[in-house]
C-alpha cells in the first residue's frame, strides 16, 4: 500500500511554477526575459521572479502540510474495501428473492381474480334460484294468501313477482320443468286479474260504506299491483265524496242562517272558507300515506283530482252567492249609474259596502288555498325530480301552473274580482263625492272635513283590495284612487280656488256692498249659486285660505298613504303572494299616485300666487307708494323731525302686520311661510320701483338706510326665509345713496368689492347715483365703472 | 331623477282580444322570445325595456294586458297613464278585427285624450289563413286616423319597428308639450292643463 500511496502523492510537487500555462507559472516568460538587454530591466525581472519564488515555496509549503490527512484517508478507504464486497452479495440474494416473491403474489392474484369471477357467478346463479324459488314461492303464497283473503299478503306475492326479473322468467320457461312454470306462472298471472279485480270491489264498497280503514287499507295494495294512478283516482274519488258531502251540509247551514247572524255578512266567504279549509286538511292527513305508499311525486295527481271536486263545490257556494246578494243586478245597476248622470236613479254606495267586503274576502281565502296547494305540491314535486332532468321539473311546474291558472276557482273568482273593481270605484267615487257635498269646516281649524273624509276613503277602497291579496285587484284600485284624487277631487279644490279671495276688508270698507254683489252676480253668472261663497267676504276668503291648507294637506296625505301602502304591500309580497313581478306592478302604480302629490303642490303653488297678486299686492303696492310722498330731499331739521315722527315706514310695517295677522292664523304654518316669502319678495321688488322714482340728498340717503334696516329687521322676525338676498339689492342701492361723493363707490367696486357681490349693473349703479340731487351727472359719467 | 339612468320614460299599454298574440310581441320585443304554448295572461304583466334612439335613453314600460272578458275593469285602471296604446288584433281572425270598435270605446271612455294609439294586426307569418285583409285594415285605422302596422311575433317580423316606431313619437309629442308648457306659462286661477308627460320627460 505505501508505494501506491507515494505515487499517490507524487503529482504534488511536480506541479511546478512555469512548467505549464497552469495558475503559478511566472508573469514573465521566458522569451520576454532572453530578449531583455538592459540591466535595470533584468534586475526588475529578476527580483519578480524571485518573489514569485516565495510565493510558489509557500503554497508548495502548504500543500505538502496536508499530505498526513491525505494518507490517512486513504487507509480508512482501503479498509472499507472487503465489506463493500460482502454487501454486494447481499444484494444480489434480496433481489432473488424480490423477484420469487413478485411472481408468487401474481400467481396468488390471478387465482383471486378467478375465484372473485366464480363467487359472483355463484351469487348471480344463486339469485336466479332464489328468484326461481321465489316464483314458485309467490304462486303458492298468492293461491294461499287469496284463500285466506289477506290481500296484503297476495299483493306482497304479486308485488314481488312484478317486480322480478322478466329474464329469470323466461330462463325458468326454457327449464326442464318450463311446462310446469309454465302453468304456475299462469295462474299466478290470473291470480294478479284476480286480486285487481277484488281489491277495486272492495275499495268500492268500502267507499260506498265510508270505511276509511278499509278504504286506506286497499289504497295501499293498488301500488303494490302498479295501479299507481288507478288507487290515487279511486282514492281521490272518495276524498271527493268526502269534501262533497261536507260542503252540501255547510251549504244547507248558510241557507238556514239567521240573517243576524255575527257573520251573516260573510256567510258564503266562511263557506268557500270551510271548503277550503276542508280539502286542505284532507291534503294534509293523506299527504304522508300518498308518499309513503306511492312515493314522493304523487301529490299532483291526488290534487288534480280534488280540485275538480273543489271547482265543483266553489261553483255552487258562488252561484248561491250572486243569488242571495245579487250580485250581479247590482253591478248592473252600478254600470247604469255610471252611465247616466242623474241622481235620482243611483244606487246608494253605502248598501255596496258589506257585499264588497265579503267579496274580497272570498278572494282572500280563495288566494291562500291555491297558494297552500302550490307549496304542497312544488315540495312533493321537489322530493319526486331530485334525481329528475331540468325539463321533467320543467314540465312539471308547467302542469301545476296549469292547474292553478285554470281551474274554475281562479276563473270565477278572477270574475268576482273583475265587478268587484268597478264596484269598489264606483263606491270610492259617489262617497267621495257625498264627502265633497257634505264638507263642513269648524272655526279653529285649518282643514274642511272633505280632506280627511276623502282620504279616509280612499285608504279604506284601496285597503279592501289589499285585503283581497290579489295584487293586480290591488293595482287596479290604486290607479282608480290616483285618478279620483288626479282628477275629481283636485278638480274640486281647484274650482274652489278659482273663485278666488275676495276683496280684503280694508277695500270693502272703501267700496262698501259693491264687493258682495259683485261675488253674487259672478256665481249667478257662473251658474253656481253657492251660498256659502256669498254669504259674506269673510267666508269666502276663510275658504279660500282652508282651501290652500286643504290642497296642502292632500299632497302631504298622498305620500303618506303611499308610504302606507308600500309597507303593507311588502307585508303581503312576504308571504308569498303574487308573481314575480308584483313588487314591479305595485312599485310603479304606486309611483303614480306619488305624482299626484306633485300636482297638489302645483295647485297649491299657483293658488298662493293668486293669493299674493289678488290679496296682498293690491294692498301692499299703495302703501310702497306712499313712500313716493315722503321726501328724501332734506336737510338736517327735516331728518331729525322724521327722527321724531316717523314718516313711513314705521305705519307700513304695522300694516303688513295687520293684514298678515289674518293670513297666520287661517293658514297652515308651511303655506303661511311660503305666502311671506312671496310678500317679501314683492315688497323687494315693489320698493326698488318707487326709489327709483325718488330724490335724495346725502341725509335723504341715510333716512332710507334707517327705513331699509327697520323693515329688514321686521319682516326678518315673521319669516323663516332668509331675507337678507331678496333685499340685496335694496340693501346695496342704500349704500350707494349713502355715498360721501361720487368717486367713493370706487371704494366699492371691482377690485375693491371685497366679500361683497354686486347685484347691480353698471348702468343700474350709475342709475342710483343720479338720485343723489348733490351728485354731478358728468361726475357720474365720468365713473369708471 | 337624474340618477335614473334614461331621458324619457313611457308608459306603453297593449290591449285587444284574447289570443291575438299580446304577450308574444311583448316577449319578443323584450326577451327576443316566441314562446309558444303560451297560457292566456292573468290581469296584467309588466315588462321593462330601454332603448337607445338618436343617443337618447327611453325606457319602455310595457304592460301586456289579458284580453279576456274577466279581467277588463283591471285593464281599464291602466288606460288613464298610459301614454301610448298598441291596439292588437289576429290578421287571421276576423272577430279580432270585428271587435276593434269596441275597443275603440273603451279607449275613448279611459284613457287620455292625447294617448297614441297603434293599431297592429298580428301574425302574418300565417299568410294563407289570412282573414282580414290589409287593405281594410288600413282603411280602418285612417278613417281613426291611427297609425297601422303588420307584425309577425313569430318571425320577428316588424316588431321591433313597432315599439321604436312609437318611442320616436312619443318622443316628438313629448318635446312638443314641454314646448307649448314652456310658452304659456299658465295663469293662476286658469285651466292649467295637467301635461300627462311632464312626469315622463327629464330633459
Amino acid at each position: 500500500m505505501r508505494p501506491k500511496m507515494a505515487a499517490a502523492t507524487a503529482p504534488g510537487p511536480k506541479a511546478l511554477p512555469g512548467e505549464s500555462g497552469g495558475p503559478a507559472s511566472s508573469a514573465l516568460s521566458m522569451e520576454r526575459i532572453q530578449s531583455l538587454t538592459d540591466l535595470a530591466d533584468l534586475e526588475a525581472a529578476y527580483s519578480r521572479l524571485c518573489e514569485e519564488e516565495k510565493v510558489v515555496q509557500e503554497e508548495l509549503d502548504a500543500l505538502l502540510e496536508q499530505q498526513s490527512t491525505i494518507e490517512n484517508k486513504m487507509v480508512a478507504l482501503h479498509r472499507m474495501g472487503p465489506n463493500l464486497q460482502l454487501i454486494e452479495g447481499d444484494a444480489q440474494q434480496l433481489a432473488g428473492m424480490i423477484s420469487f416473491t413478485c411472481n408468487l403474489a401474481e400467481n396468488v392474484s390471478s387465482k383471486v381474480r378467478q375465484l372473485d369471477l366464480a363467487k359472483n357467478r355463484l351469487y348471480q346463479a344463486i339469485q336466479r334460484a332464489d328468484d326461481i324459488l321465489d316464483l314458485k314461492f309467490c304462486m303458492d303464497g298468492v293461491q294461499t294468501a287469496l284463500r285466506n283473503e289477506d290481500y296484503e299478503q297476495a299483493a306482497a306475492h304479486i308485488h314481488r313477482y312484478l317486480s322480478l326479473d322478466k329474464s329469470v322468467i323466461e330462463l325458468s320457461r326454457q327449464g326442464k320443468e318450463g311446462g310446469i312454470i309454465d302453468a304456475n306462472l299462469k295462474l299466478l298471472q290470473e291470480a294478479e286479474q284476480r286480486l285487481k279485480t277484488i281489491v277495486t270491489e272492495k275499495f268500492d264498497t268500502a267507499m260506498k260504506q265510508g270505511d276509511l280503514p278499509q278504504v286506506e287499507r286497499f289504497f295501499k295494495i293498488f301500488p303494490l299491483l302498479g295501479l299507481h294512478e288507478e288507487g290515487l283516482s279511486k282514492f281521490s274519488e272518495y276524498l271527493c265524496k268526502q269534501v262533497a258531502n261536507k260542503a252540501e251540509e255547510n251549504l244547507q247551514l248558510v241557507m238556514g242562517t239567521d240573517m243576524s247572524d255575527r257573520r251573516a255578512a260573510v256567510i258564503f266567504a266562511d263557506t268557500l272558507t270551510l271548503l277550503f279549509e276542508g280539502i286542505a286538511r284532507i291534503v294534509e292527513t293523506h299527504q304522508p300515506i300518498v308518499e309513503t305508499y306511492y312515493g314522493p311525486g304523487r301529490l299532483y295527481t291526488l290534487i288534480k283530482h280534488l280540485q275538480v271536486e273543489c271547482d265543483r263545490q266553489v261553483e255552487k257556494v258562488v252561484d248561491k252567492f250572486i243569488k242571495e246578494r245579487d250580485y250581479h243586478r247590482q253591478f248592473q245597476q252600478v254600470q247604469n249609474s255610471m252611465m247616466r248622470s242623474s241622481s235620482a236613479e243611483k244606487i246608494e254606495p253605502r248598501e255596496l259596502d258589506p257585499i264588497l267586503t265579503e267579496v274580497t274576502l272570498m278572494n282572500a281565502r280563495s288566494e291562500l288555498y291555491l297558494r297552500f296547494i302550490k307549496r304542497r305540491v312544488i315540495a312533493d314535486f321537489e322530493v319526486g325530480d331530485a334525481m329528475a332532468s331540468e325539463e321533467v321539473k320543467q314540465e312539471h311546474q308547467k302542469y301545476l301552473d296549469k292547474l292553478l291558472n285554470n281551474c274554475l276557482l281562479s276563473c270565477t273568482m278572477q270574475e268576482l274580482i273583475g265587478y268587484y273593481i268597478t264596484m269598489e270605484e264606483y263606491f270610492m267615487r259617489e262617497t267621495v263625492n257625498k264627502a265633497v257635498s257634505m264638507d263642513s269646516y269648524e272655526k279653529g281649524q285649518l282643514t274642511s272635513s272633505m280632506v280627511d273624509d276623502v282620504f279616509y276613503i280612499v285608504k279604506k277602497c284601496i285597503g279592501r283590495a289589499l285585503s283581497s291579496s290579489s295584487i293586480d285587484c290591488l293595482c287596479a284600485m290604486i290607479n282608480h284612487s290616483t285618478t279620483e284624487l288626479e282628477s275629481d277631487f283636485r278638480e274640486v279644490l281647484y274650482n274652489k280656488l278659482k273663485q278666488g279671495f275676495p276683496a280684503t276688508t280694508f277695500q270693502d270698507f272703501q267700496r262698501g256692498v259693491t264687493s258682495a254683489v259683485n261675488i253674487m252676480h259672478s256665481s249667478l253668472q257662473q251658474g253656481k249659486f253657492d251660498t256659502k261663497g256669498i254669504e259674506s267676504t269673510d267666508e269666502a276668503k276663510q275658504s279660500f285660505l282652508v282651501t290652500l291648507n286643504n290642497v296642502e294637506v292632500c299632497s302631504e296625505n298622498i305620500m303618506t298613504l303611499k308610504k302606507t301602502l308600500e309597507s303593507d304591500c311588502s307585508k303581503l309580497l312576504s308571504q308569498g303572494f303574487g308573481g314575480e313581478q308584483a313588487q314591479a306592478k305595485i312599485e310603479s302604480c304606486l309611483s303614480d299616485m306619488a305624482a299626484v302629490s306633485n300636482k297638489f303642490r302645483d295647485l297649491l303653488q299657483e293658488g298662493l300666487n293668486e293669493l299674493n297678486s289678488t290679496a296682498i299686492k293690491p294692498q301692499v303696492k299703495p302703501w310702497i307708494n306712499l313712500f313716493l310722498s315722503v321726501s328724501h330731499n332734506i336737510e338736517e331739521e327735516e331728518f331729525s323731525d322724521y327722527e321724531a315722527n316717523d314718516p313711513w315706514v314705521q305705519q307700513f310695517i304695522v300694516n303688513l302686520e295687520q293684514q298678515m295677522t289674518e293670513f297666520k292664523a287661517g293658514l297652515s304654518p308651511v303655506i303661511y311661510d311660503t305666502l311671506t316669502g312671496l310678500m317679501t319678495s314683492l315688497i323687494a321688488i315693489e320698493l326698488e320701483k318707487v326709489l327709483l322714482k325718488s330724490t335724495f340728498s346725502r341725509l335723504g340717503g341715510l333716512q332710507f338706510d334707517k327705513e331699509l334696516r327697520s323693515l329688514i329687521a321686521y319682516l326678518t322676525t315673521v319669516t323663516t326665509w332668509t331675507i337678507r338676498d331678496k333685499f340685496a339689492r335694496l340693501s346695496q342701492m342704500a349704500t350707494i345713496l349713502n355715498l360721501e361723493r361720487v368717486t367713493e363707490i370706487l371704494d366699492y367696486w371691482g377690485p375693491n368689492s371685497g366679500p361683497l357681490t354686486w347685484r347691480l349693473t353698471p348702468a343700474e349703479v350709475r342709475q342710483v347715483l343720479a338720485l343723489r340731487i348733490d351728485f354731478r351727472s358728468e361726475d357720474i359719467k365720468r365713473l369708471r365703472l | 331623477m337624474s340618477m335614473e339612468d334614461y331621458d324619457f320614460l313611457f308608459k306603453i299599454v297593449l290591449i285587444g282580444n284574447a289570443g291575438v298574440g299580446k304577450t308574444c310581441l311583448v316577449r319578443r320585443f323584450t326577451q327576443g322570445l316566441f314562446p309558444p304554448g303560451q297560457g292566456a295572461t292573468i290581469g296584467v304583466d309588466f315588462m321593462i325595456k330601454t332603448v337607445e334612439i338618436n343617443g337618447e335613453k327611453v325606457k319602455l314600460q310595457i304592460w301586456d294586458t289579458a284580453g279576456q272578458e274577466r279581467f277588463r275593469s283591471i285593464t281599464q285602471s291602466y288606460y288613464r297613464s298610459a301614454n301610448a296604446l298598441i291596439l292588437t288584433y289576429d290578421i287571421t281572425c276576423e272577430e279580432s278585427f270585428r271587435c276593434l270598435p269596441e275597443w275603440l270605446r273603451e279607449i275613448e271612455q279611459y284613457a287620455s285624450n292625447k294617448v297614441i294609439t297603434v293599431l297592429v294586426g298580428n301574425k302574418i307569418d300565417l299568410a294563407d289563413k289570412r282573414e282580414v285583409s290589409q287593405q281594410r285594415a288600413a282603411e280602418f285605422s285612417e278613417a281613426q286616423d291611427m297609425y297601422y302596422l303588420e307584425t309577425s311575433a313569430k318571425e320577428s317580423d316588424n316588431v321591433e319597428k313597432l315599439f321604436l316606431d312609437l318611442a320616436c313619437r312619443l318622443i316628438s309629442e313629448a318635446r312638443q308639450n314641454t314646448l307649448v308648457n314652456n310658452v304659456s306659462s299658465p295663469l293662476p286661477g286658469e285651466g292649467k292643463s295637467i301635461s300627462y308627460l311632464t312626469c315622463c320627460n327629464f330633459n
